[in-house]
C-alpha cells in the first residue's frame, strides 16, 4: 500500500524537479524570478502534442524536439528581455507576468481552450513489490531521472557547466574571471526552458493539457526551490523529493487541499528556522 | 512652499470633480470601473507603504481575503453593524499582519516574496477547506449590503461609488501623512540601508513590522467593502494573481513616489476596459503595455515627463546632461 504511495510520490517529485532545476538555474544564473516558467512548461506540452497527435511523429521524438524548440524561446526570451532585469526582482516579476498573459493567450487562440490528450507512448501496468504502476509513471521516474543526471554531470565535468556554478556563486568573481555571463545566461536559459517543456511533455501523457495548466507548475516550483534555497542545484532535486513524496504519502490520507497546506506550512515553518532554504548559503 | 499650495489646489479639485461624477455619469457601468479603479489605488499604495521598508509583499491577497471573510462574517453571523465592521476587518487583517510579519521578516528578499506569496496561497485553500465556516470552494453569497446612513441608502452604485471615494481618500490621506512623517523617515531608512539604521539605534524589525502591518490594515478595509459590494465572496476571488496585479500597478506606475500607485491602478484598470472590443486577444493588449513601460519607463509612468525631458535635451552637451542627471538623482532617491 506505502510502496503505491510512494511510487506516486516519486512521479510527481520527478515532474517537481524538472520544473524546479530549471528555475534555480533561471534564477542563478539569469539572476531572474522567472514567473512565466509554467507556461514554458505548458507550451513544452502543446508542443508534444503538436508534434506526436497532429503530425504523427513518435512520443519520444516529439518530447525532444519540444525540450529543443522551447529551450530555443527561453533563448529568444532572454535576448530580448530578461537580461535586463538582473537583480531587479519587482521590474522581472513584472515582465515575466506579461510573458504568462502572452503565451497563454496566444495558445489559447490557435489550440483552443478545450482540454486535450496525448497518448501514451507506452500502456500497459507492472507490479512493482505488490504495487501497480503503470509505464506513464515509470517512463516519467526514468525520464526525469535520466535528465537529472545528465544536466548534474554537465555541470560537474563540463567548462560551461563549472562557469555556470561560479557565476551562481559570485557573479563579480566570475565575470573578472573571464566568464562570458551572457553567453551562459542564454545557455541557463534554454537548460531551464527545455527542462520545464520536458516536464509538461511528460505530464501530458498522463493528464490533459489545457493552457491555464502552468501556474500549478509554477507554484510547485517555487515551493520546491524555497524549500531546497534558491540557486541551488542539490537544493532543488532535494526540495523535490521531499514535495513529492509529501504529495504521494499523504493525499491518499488526506484531501488535496489539505496535503497543500501542510506542504506549504511545512515550507514556511522550514524557512523560519532556516532562512535560506535546506541548502541554501550567504 | 507655492508649488505645495498649487499642489494642494490641484488635488481639492480633482476631489471636487470625483464627487460630482455620479451627479453627471449615470451609467452604471462607469461608475463601477470607478469603485475597481479606487480597490486597486488603495490595495497599491497599501503594498508601497510595506514597500517603504523594502519589503516586497505578495501577502496582499491574503489580508483582503481575510478582511471580506471577518466582514462578511460578522455581518451575517453575528449581526454586527457594517460601519463597525470595516474598520475591525482592517484591525483584524493588521493583527494577522503583525504576527505574520513578526514571524515572516527576518526573511529578505525575493524569500520574503516568496513566503508570503504561500501565505496567499494557505489562506486561500484553508478557506476553500473550512467548509462550515466560509462556505468552501462556493464561498458566501448574499452578503448584506451597508446599513442606510444619512442620505446612502446603499440600494445603487452611486452610494457604494462615494463610500469607496471616502475610504480610498481617507486612506491616502493617512498613508501620505504617515509617510512624510519622521515615521516615513525612518521606515526609508530601513530600505536604504538596515545596518545603518540599525547601528544608529533603529529597531528596523519593529518597523519592518509595523509597515507590513500598516499595509495589511488598509488591505484589510478593501476586503471588507469588496464583499459588501460584490454581495459575494469566494477563495477564487483572492488568488495570488491579485497580489501580483497590485505589485504590476505598484511598479508600473512607479513605486519611488507616493502618486505612482495612483497613476498605475489607474492606467491599468483603464486598459483592459478599453481593450474590451479585442475579445479574448486582450491580454496581448495589456501584456504589451507592460512590457513598454517595464522596458522603457523602468521606473514606471510617473518617470515618463522626465524620460521626455532627458530625450528633448539630447542636444545640449554631456557635462549638463550629466549635471541634470545629478540633481534629478538627489530629488528623490
Amino acid at each position: 500500500m506505502y510502496v503505491q504511495d510512494l511510487l506516486n510520490g516519486l512521479t510527481s517529485a520527478g515532474i517537481y524537479i524538472l520544473i524546479a532545476l530549471g528555475l534555480t538555474l533561471i534564477l542563478g544564473i539569469v539572476g531572474i524570478v522567472q514567473m512565466a516558467h509554467g507556461e514554458m512548461y505548458m507550451v513544452g506540452a502543446y508542443v508534444v502534442y503538436l508534434f506526436s497527435m497532429s503530425m504523427g511523429l513518435p512520443y519520444f521524438a516529439a518530447l525532444v524536439i519540444s525540450i529543443i524548440l522551447v529551450g530555443c524561446l527561453g533563448i529568444v526570451v532572454e535576448r530580448l528581455f530578461l537580461r535586463r532585469f538582473r537583480g531587479d526582482v519587482e521590474g522581472a516579476i513584472i515582465c515575466t507576468t506579461a510573458f504568462i498573459l502572452v503565451l497563454q493567450t496566444a495558445v489559447k487562440g490557435i489550440a483552443g481552450p478545450s482540454y486535450k490528450d496525448i497518448a501514451s507512448p507506452v500502456e500497459g501496468v507492472v507490479e512493482v513489490f505488490g504495487a501497480r504502476l503503470s509505464w506513464e509513471e515509470i517512463v516519467i521516474i526514468l525520464v526525469s531521472a535520466v535528465l537529472v543526471v545528465a544536466l548534474l554531470v554537465s555541470i560537474k565535468w563540463t567548462k560551461p557547466g563549472q562557469a555556470m556554478m561560479a557565476i551562481s556563486e559570485d557573479l563579480v568573481g566570475a565575470t573578472l574571471q573571464g566568464i562570458n555571463v551572457d553567453r551562459l545566461s542564454s545557455i541557463a536559459m534554454f537548460i531551464g526552458c527545455g527542462l520545464a517543456a520536458a516536464a509538461g511533455g511528460l505530464i501530458g501523457a498522463t493528464f490533459s493539457l489545457e493552457p491555464f495548466m502552468g501556474g500549478f507548475a509554477l507554484t510547485q516550483g517555487i515551493t520546491v526551490i524555497i524549500l531546497g534555497g534558491l540557486g541551488s542545484v542539490p537544493g532543488a532535486i532535494i526540495g523535490g523529493l521531499i514535495l513529492g513524496l509529501i504529495d504521494g504519502l499523504l493525499t491518499p490520507q488526506v484531501s488535496p487541499t489539505i496535503a497543500s497546506i501542510v506542504g506549504l506550512v511545512i515550507v514556511i515553518l522550514i524557512l523560519l528556522f532556516r532562512p535560506k532554504g535546506l541548502l541554501g548559503y550567504e | 512652499m507655492n508649488s505645495r499650495l498649487y499642489k494642494a489646489i490641484g488635488w481639492l479639485t480633482l476631489l471636487v470633480i470625483l464627487c460630482l461624477v455620479p451627479l453627471f455619469m449615470k451609467q452604471n457601468y462607469v461608475l463601477h470601473v470607478l469603485i475597481t479603479i479606487g480597490v486597486g489605488v488603495v490595495l497599491a499604495n497599501s503594498l508601497r507603504f510595506v514597500f517603504l521598508t523594502g519589503q516586497l509583499s505578495l501577502g496582499h491577497g491574503a489580508m483582503v481575503s481575510l478582511g471580506a471573510y471577518f466582514s462578511s462574517l460578522t455581518v451575517m453571523n453575528l449581526g454586527l453593524s457594517f460601519w463597525l465592521a470595516l474598520p475591525l476587518a482592517g484591525v483584524f487583517a493588521m493583527i494577522v499582519s503583525f504576527f505574520t510579519g513578526y514571524l515572516f521578516t527576518r526573511l529578505k528578499g525575493f524569500y520574503f516574496a516568496m513566503v508570503t506569496m504561500f501565505l496567499t496561497m494557505v489562506v486561500q485553500l484553508v478557506a476553500e477547506q473550512w467548509r462550515g465556516l466560509t462556505g468552501g470552494v462556493g464561498g458566501l453569497t448574499n452578503i448584506p449590503p451597508p446599513n442606510a446612513i444619512g442620505a446612502l441608502g446603499f440600494d445603487s452604485k452611486a452610494d457604494f461609488y462615494y463610500l469607496m471615494l471616502a475610504i480610498a481618500v481617507i486612506s491616502l490621506l493617512i498613508m501620505y501623512l504617515l509617510e512624510f512623517s519622521r515615521l516615513g523617515l525612518t521606515l526609508t531608512s530601513v530600505r536604504d540601508s538596515e545596518a545603518l539604521a540599525a547601528s544608529v539605534g533603529v529597531n528596523t524589525r519593529f518597523y519592518k513590522v509595523l509597515a507590513f502591518g500598516l499595509g495589511g490594515f488598509f488591505a484589510g478595509v478593501v476586503g471588507s467593502f469588496y464583499c459588501h459590494y460584490y454581495s459575494a465572496v469566494s477563495p477564487s476571488s483572492f488568488t495570488f494573481m491579485l497580489s501580483i496585479d497590485v505589485l504590476v500597478f505598484m511598479v508600473v506606475g512607479g513605486r519611488h513616489r507616493f502618486v505612482g500607485p495612483i497613476l498605475g491602478a489607474v492606467v491599468l484598470t483603464v486598459i483592459p476596459e478599453l481593450g474590451r472590443g479585442m475579445k479574448e486577444y486582450e491580454p496581448f493588449i495589456y501584456a504589451a503595455v507592460l512590457l513598454l513601460i517595464i522596458v522603457f519607463l523602468p521606473r514606471g509612468l510617473i518617470s515618463l515627463p522626465e524620460q521626455v525631458r532627458i530625450l528633448l535635451r539630447r542636444g545640449t552637451s554631456p557635462s549638463e546632461r550629466a549635471a541634470s542627471a545629478i540633481t534629478r538623482g538627489s530629488h528623490r532617491a
